[in-house]
């Protein structure tokens, strides 16, 4: 059976189901002003720099249901340019979370490192 | 399936709206709403870039409408799913009886039997700010600021219709939208105009508004005739054991007469106390009936 994109993109795209609440959560945790969806999708883009790893999309339904969840706070400021925009700024609990995950993601990220590279010992 | 990409930003939220055709109203409204702002905010970082163009890059970046839509769906389902209270426990409770008493428990029949007394605030501030801005954007039609005023007046409306969805997915856990009505394709104040009085749903959010007076008054009355009525009956034996045995009479030296006398009795005392708990649990029953059903009709003229 030969491997082509759509593995690639569905394997991409099972990975992706939590880490995009990680990396949304760093960048709110690292920023200190309040941002809106489309800010955010462009940080997380240019830190990607080429070949984009998930769609700008997916980061709206995850900012939603991290609010829901009491993780940020958000508030609508009017704009020029389109519908008034959604500020979001993070909770203390959004810290704690993320500082919980990022212990999780190293220890997921150095054990499959080990594995993949045949490094167990 | 597969649509034409689409070629403008309006183009692009009707693709989106169509894919997700057949979904939560509510989760709709969030999806269109997230997109435009998104959609707008790159037409305004590029204004140097075609529309056509813009969206073409869109569709990389952003997501297909179709990617979109999936995207929507799969949070839905797991967010409802992560949030939603085990409710199958209490549902397979054996006992008809206990699962009648159950709805003690339901924090959702306490927050509906608020609503509904709340409801009659609402109702007359709502039809007040119905009839009001009804009367004044026809009035002052004939005179250009009735122009703003009518935009104005439609915008609150939309406004206040967000936050009854907020209050009533509270009480009632059905799925609200969190994001208010996306405003539509731009163009000038005439067409704007246009297209609000071409909207059925500014219609259907008007007449809710209006009906929600009656409804409240109907509402109110339940509820408080209800609890009056419930605790009346239960306090009927502490009043009658009080006064027999002369303890502590707030009314002084006048006594309370029951009619019919037997009511005063402990046959009665126990008559009293089931008939009163029996109108309270029903009255929470029919509180959290109501406002689910309320709240289910609420969304078909606010949202849909």
């Amino acid at each position: 059976m030969a491997v082509d994109d759509s593995q690639a993109r569905k394997f991409q795209k099972e990975l992706n189901v939590g880490l995009v609440a990680l990396v949304v959560l760093a960048i709110l945790d690292r920023s200190s002003d309040d941002l809106y969806g489309y800010e955010i999708a462009k940080r997380l883009q240019r830190a990607n720099a080429g070949e984009a790893l998930f769609k700008e999309g997916t980061v709206y339904p995850v900012l939603r249901a991290l609010s829901a969840g009491g993780f940020l706070t958000s508030r609508v400021k009017p704009s020029t340019t389109g519908p008034p925009r959604r500020y979001y700024r993070i909770t203390r609990e959004g810290r704690a979370l993320f500082a919980q995950w990022s212990v999780i993601w190293t220890q997921t990220r150095d054990f499959v490192d080990r594995i993949v590279q045949g490094d167990e010992r | 399936m597969s649509r034409p990409a689409p070629r403008s930003i309006d183009d692009y939220l009707a693709t989106l709206r169509a894919e997700l055709a057949g979904d939560d109203p509510a989760v709709i409204q969030d999806a269109l709403y997230d997109a435009e702002e998104h959609l707008r905010a790159e037409a305004a970082a590029n204004p140097h870039v075609s529309e056509a163009e813009l969206l073409e890059r869109v569709a990389a970046t952003y997501g297909r409408p179709e990617e979109i839509a999936a995207g929507y769906r799969d949070t839905e389902t797991t967010v409802a799913r992560a949030l939603q209270p085990p409710a199958s426990r209490r549902l397979a409770s054996p006992h008809p009886l206990s699962r009648f008493f159950a709805v003690y428990v339901d924090p959702r029949a306490y927050s509906s039997l608020f609503f509904m007394v709340l409801s009659l605030v609402t109702g007359v501030a709502y039809f007040t700010f119905a009839v009001t801005g009804l009367s004044l954007s026809i009035g002052l039609a004939i005179l250009i600021f009735g122009v703003p005023v009518f935009i104005a007046f439609i915008g609150i409306a939309r406004v206040i219709s967000l936050g009854e969805g907020r209050l009533l997915e509270a009480v009632s856990g059905e799925r609200m939208p969190r994001r208010p009505i996306h405003p539509g394709r731009s163009g000038t104040l005439w067409e704007q105009i246009r297209a609000m009085l071409r909207d059925a749903r500014t219609w259907t959010t008007l007449a809710y508004l209006l009906l929600m007076l009656p409804i409240g008054i109907i509402y109110f009355v339940t509820a408080v005739t209800g609890v009056s009525v419930g605790v009346s009956f239960l306090l009927v034996p502490l009043v009658g054991v009080a006064q027999r045995l002369d303890w502590w009479l707030p009314w002084g030296d006048e006594r309370i007469l029951f009619s019919p006398r037997w009511l005063d009795t402990p046959v009665g005392w126990i008559f009293c106390v089931v008939f009163g708990a029996a109108v309270l649990t029903t009255l929470l029953h029919v509180a959290r009936g109501v406002v689910g059903l309320h709240a289910r009709a609420a969304k078909v003229l606010l949202v849909t």
